[in-house]
């Protein structure tokens, strides 16, 4: 009887060590800046979730539009009722392949390109970023950032205020990596 | 020993189906697990602070200052001479600041009968949805109002009887992206009416909403019920009676980035609970309506 317990262990270890190439985190950083000399206009969020798996190569990334903080109230709210429209489309999401040769065995930080489709309000969109990753054993740090137009999500700004809003909304996000529990 | 060989075959391939489950799960569904449920509070049940004329649950957030003007034209009926109304004016200036989330505090002053008045709006419950769950949204608003206008000797004697207090409570639900509705049941108290028959207290109850044209622009109505007894037809006896009316206010919001902009015609020419609850003399059937407007632009303090 101790054998198969002995037997069930290790083939669960086996099996189980298999997870290992899975990397998560729930509070990746998201910042965006779509300033202008008429108006500064950034928000963060600190709540995305991302996973990373280093077999296949394969990234994602999940936010929800509404854990983006403000510094004016207003905007906030502008931001999530008249802009991305967040009761109807809650989240933004990445889904990329990292396409560079990255030795995740190592623990030098590399340059990496990322090709995906980024959705958000309900657009989705072929995007490439650059990304810098510093792989480890239990830890995988990275960093990223790409440019966006609004227009190409069909997010519409108004006359009004189209002098306000940068033409090219800067995304920058900042993730520290854990592995699968 | 067969049954043992099975039992280590089932137990194998349990800590593979089970191991299995972890590594092949799809990273889509492990993001979806890891998320905690959010709690979702509706956001932007009324542009403004105000439905048209009274007030909305929405509050300035922390650190946000309110800076508002509000202006009513006079009465339509008024004919050519005053030019319908236009020719006359008055008008509401307030500052009103969040000094949290939840609690707003504010000032104003208006020309009609040279009000001063200070107010404080407290958020008791927010509509939300997810992992919390709320059906409505319930604010509570004290206000105390201060007549400046000189009276006649005898009502001069003490600064009391300028004096009217103000409860409501703001019930709201945003039912969907376009529509909102609220009821508001007031109870004001006036240290000093100005004709015999009226009461001190005065029990009112409103109703609002809004109905959103476009992403920028919204409809509001507004009307409050205002319990008199019978104090209008009491008043027949009186030489020259005054006529109170309930206020009926129809308003567009136009929002432009940091302004809101409202425009309305209603028949209350007065700008603050006091005077549009209990002092509102114009009539809708007999033209009594004003045109007016509220301007609104936030200032941000936070860091």
């Amino acid at each position: 009887m101790n054998k198969l317990i002995l037997i069930f262990a290790l083939s669960f270890l086996y099996f189980a060590a298999g997870a290992q190439n899975v990397f998560i985190t729930k509070d990746a950083k998201i910042n965006f800046n779509s300033s202008t000399p008429l108006e500064d206009i950034v928000a963060e969020s600190n709540q995305a979730t991302t996973v990373i798996d280093i077999e296949k190569n394969v990234v994602k990334f999940s936010v929800l539009t509404t854990s983006f903080k403000f510094r004016r109230a207003l905007m906030e709210e502008h931001f999530n009722e008249n802009y991305m429209e967040s009761p109807k489309f809650p989240k933004a999401s990445f889904t990329g392949k990292i396409v560079s040769v990255v030795d995740w065995k190592s623990d030098k930080a590399v340059n990496a390109e990322i090709k995906g489709t980024l959705t958000m309000h309900g657009v989705s969109n072929e995007v490439s970023l650059k990304a810098v990753i510093t792989p480890g054993k239990n830890k995988i740090s990275a960093s990223a950032e790409l440019k966006v137009t609004p227009e190409a999500y069909h997010i519409a700004i108004p006359s009004a205020v189209r002098d306000k809003i940068a033409k090219e909304v800067t995304i920058k996000i900042e993730a520290i990596y854990a592995p699968l529990q | 020993m067969k049954n043992n060989l099975l039992t280590s075959a089932a137990l194998i391939l349990l800590a593979f189906f089970y191991a299995g489950s972890v590594k092949g799960q799809d990273l889509d569904s492990l993001m979806e697990k890891s998320v905690k449920p959010q709690t979702v509070y509706a956001t932007a049940t009324f542009k403004s602070t105000r439905v048209v004329n009274g007030h909305s649950v929405e509050r300035m957030k922390k650190n946000q200052l309110e800076f508002r003007v509000s202006h009513r034209f006079g009465e339509f009926n008024t004919g050519s001479y005053n030019f319908w109304g236009l020719d006359q004016g008055t008008i509401h200036l307030a500052l009103e600041y969040g000094i949290t989330d939840w609690l707003e505090a504010g000032i104003g002053r208006s020309t009609y009968e040279k009000t001063a008045d200070a107010f404080a709006k407290v958020s008791l419950l927010r509509q939300s949805s997810g992992a919390k769950n709320m059906p409505i949204h319930l604010s509570y608003l004290a206000s105390t109002e201060i007549i400046g206008i000189n009276y006649n000797q005898a009502m001069q004697q003490n600064f009391s009887s300028r004096m009217s207090f103000i409860q409501q409570i703001m019930i709201a639900r945003k039912f969907n992206e376009s529509l909102s509705l609220q009821l508001t049941p007031t109870f004001i108290h006036r240290n000093l009416v100005p004709q015999e028959v009226e009461k001190n207290d005065l029990f009112s109850v409103g109703v609002g909403g809004r109905y959103k044209l476009s992403k920028r622009i919204a409809l509001n109505v507004e009307y409050f019920y205002v319990y008199r007894g019978n104090e209008n037809a009491i008043n027949q006896s009186v030489p020259t009676p005054t006529k109170y009316y309930n206020p009926l206010s129809v308003g567009i919001d136009i929002e432009t980035g940091g302004h809101v902009f409202q425009i309305m015609v209603t028949n209350a020419q007065a700008m603050r609970e006091g005077g549009f609850i209990g002092k509102t003399t114009g009539s809708w059937g007999g033209g009594g309506i004003h045109l007016g407007f509220n301007i609104s632009r936030v200032f941000s303090f936070s860091k």
